[in-house]
């Protein structure tokens, strides 16, 4: 295939047999529980130096209370898939995490743009659709797929994209490496103890997310019987059998919301925004991570049941999720 | 008589784009901001039947209004839509053919449409201000049959060359370029749109043209916020003014916190169809 450009960015390279043998020699394929806390499951399944990809995002849908974990166990040098993510990755940057981002979109302000002028923190272009296509290209087995986009600009130079010469129809197009991740974070409406899941409403990548990636800890609002998913397995998102650990997690995407069930707390996130502009973010991090042991317990000491009631109340939609 | 009108710039960007939405058509619109504003104030007061899918995978959403305050982290935002999909699957749909328009926001434009939302400064790796990057923007922009891109009138905005292209307009302008780089044919930049001008593109060198001003505004006023000259159309339009019912179903409705259409106040005094400015504030820092 004769290459017309390249971009010159760093990718994670592909590898589909290495998944394929490290599905052959790590996953479970019986049905077991991996119902696990919190932190047994990032202590096993993130490593320092791991490609780290999540589902949504801090506003909606988004594994914040296993990031905390992340953030909470100190793990470093991890490299990021940013595909429509909002300040989870600049959380992660401040707390020493990440040391390369893939960017799509991201909330980015002080935190970010001080880490790159420092140097501890390279950002690779991409966008969000060529980010979850490649995890698509990862989720298919396939080194690669060829896109109708990023070609003639500058995203694409600093990309790791190639133009070519299509071999069928002579025309140029874009290709873009298949993306696995080491480990992937997704929280979702419910789960049963051996990880088969249901995700209500729009999602941005977690099916192609969980089918590329190596390892994947799923948090759960909700751990429901496994006879409830085989009664309407059309509701199933993710089988178990690509699922490493399951965490049961309500109010897991706090502050953000969780389609169907509870509302954004909107005041916290003004609280994030405004640690960020002041530059505190060390004492926003040592509040709603480090000075509390699990998730559980920031709900109870930080949180508190009447602001998780109001949340509750403030989601007034239920339907298309659970009616 | 004389009537005075007050509304902010970004008021007067979102309903001069909201005139432009085609009934029946088929929008990709950015998930929030001014884009997004635009399409539900055109659905709410012009043409209900537009549909438009946004990068989570929501299809043809009938959005609740008044919205609530931080909409995009609401399912307020996705209600009743006639499917919830995923990321690859509108922009699939997008590949195909099926959407029409894509409506962008951009924080650098140049002379082909080209646009930037992710950094400017001279050098990339140290940032004067970082933006979030092009998020859905780039395959918006690249498979759409046709791109609307709202932004500010500023020099600093309407550049000879971008910090960086996020996003592709006409690329080089030069005839096929889109094609050359891997992109479908027969798309690119259709209009931009701002609180001065609306532009279109030419034909064929691609350049930016201008087609229609504000009625407060003059051609000087418009290229005096340019750093290059664009083309400019041999009958000028004149773009309406924000309508009172306009400005209601936005602060009431469409964007009751404010966070979108806050912006510089611009007011104006209309009588017998002539329009003058009494006062504007001064340009502000903001993106």
């Amino acid at each position: 295939m004769n290459v017309l450009a390249a971009g010159a960015g760093v990718f994670k390279p592909p590898d589909p047999d290495g998944l394929r043998r490290h599905v052959r020699d790590n996953k479970e394929r019986r049905l077991v529980s991996k119902v696990m806390s919190e932190r047994e499951a990032v202590e096993r399944f993130v490593h320092d130096g791991d490609y780290l990809v999540y589902d949504c995002n801090t506003w909606v849908r988004g594994p914040s209370s296993l990031l905390r974990e992340v953030i909470r166990q100190r793990r470093r040098d991890l490299w990021i898939g940013a595909k429509f993510t909002a300040h989870d990755a600049t959380l992660l940057v401040a707390a020493g995490c990440v040391s390369r981002i893939d960017v799509g979109w991201m909330e980015a302000g002080r935190v970010i743009q001080e880490a790159m002028c420092n140097e501890q923190l390279q950002l690779v272009e991409w966008s969000n659709g060529a980010l979850t296509y490649r995890l698509l290209a990862g989720a298919l087995g396939v080194p690669f797929l060829p896109l109708r986009y990023l070609g003639g600009t500058d995203v694409f130079r600093a990309s790791g994209a190639k133009l070519v010469d299509d071999p069928y129809t002579g025309q140029p197009i874009c290709v873009v490496p298949a993306l696995n991740p080491d480990v992937a974070l997704l929280h979702v409406h419910q789960a049963d103890e051996f990880g088969n899941a249901r995700i209500f409403g729009a999602g941005i990548a977690p099916v192609e997310a969980a089918m590329a990636s190596r390892r994947v800890i799923l948090s759960t609002e909700e751990i429901i019987p496994s006879e409830a998913i085989r009664r309407q397995p059309q509701r199933t998102s993710i089988p178990y059998y690509m699922v490493d650990a399951v965490v049961h997690a309500p109010f897991g995407c706090y502050p953000g919301s969780m389609p169907g069930l509870y509302g954004a707390d909107v005041a916290h996130l003004m609280e994030f925004g405004g640690a960020q502009a002041q530059g505190t973010m060390d004492q926003y991090l040592d509040k709603w991570v480090h000075s509390v042991s699990s998730h559980e317990e920031m709900l109870e000491q930080r949180v508190g049941t009447n602001k998780l009631d109001e949340l509750r109340a403030q989601e007034t939609i239920r339907e298309g999720y659970y009616e | 008589m004389t009537e005075s009108r007050t509304f902010t710039d970004m008021e007067q960007i979102i309903c001069a784009t909201s005139r432009l939405m085609e009934e029946d058509r088929l929008y990709f619109v950015a998930i929030a901001g001014p884009p997004l504003v635009a399409v539900l104030l055109a659905k709410r007061l012009r043409t209900p039947e537009i549909a438009y899918v946004v990068e989570d995978g929501t299809i043809a959403p009938s959005v609740q209004l008044p919205a609530p305050p931080f909409l995009i982290a609401a399912s307020a935002a996705s209600y009743r839509a006639v499917a919830w999909t995923s990321m690859n699957t509108v922009s699939f749909h997008a590949a195909l053919g099926y959407i029409d328009y894509g409506v962008l926001a951009a924080v650098q434009v140049d002379e082909y449409g080209n646009f930037n939302s992710t950094f400017v400064g001279p050098q990339y790796e140290r940032p004067a201000r970082r933006f979030g990057g092009p998020g859905g923007a780039n395959e918006i922009a690249s498979l759409c049959w046709r791109t609307i891109l709202m932004t500010r009138q500023q020099g600093r905005k309407f550049v000879r060359k971008l910090d960086f292209m996020s996003s592709p307009g006409f690329l080089d302008g030069s005839p096929g370029a889109r094609e050359r780089a891997g992109l479908p044919a027969d798309t690119g930049p259709w209009r931009v749109v701002t609180e001065m001008a609306v532009f279109d593109f030419d034909d064929e060198s691609h350049r930016m043209r201008l087609r229609a001003i504000a009625p407060w505004v003059t051609v000087d006023d418009v290229l005096a916020e340019m750093e290059f000259e664009p083309l400019i159309a041999p009958s000028l339009e004149t773009i309406s003014l924000p309508t009172d019912e306009e400005l209601a179903a936005l602060r009431a409705e469409v964007d009751p916190s404010g966070r979108t259409i806050r912006g510089r106040w611009i007011t104006v005094e209309e009588e017998d169809g002539h329009v003058r400015l009494v006062q504007q504030d001064a340009p502000t820092d903001g993106a």
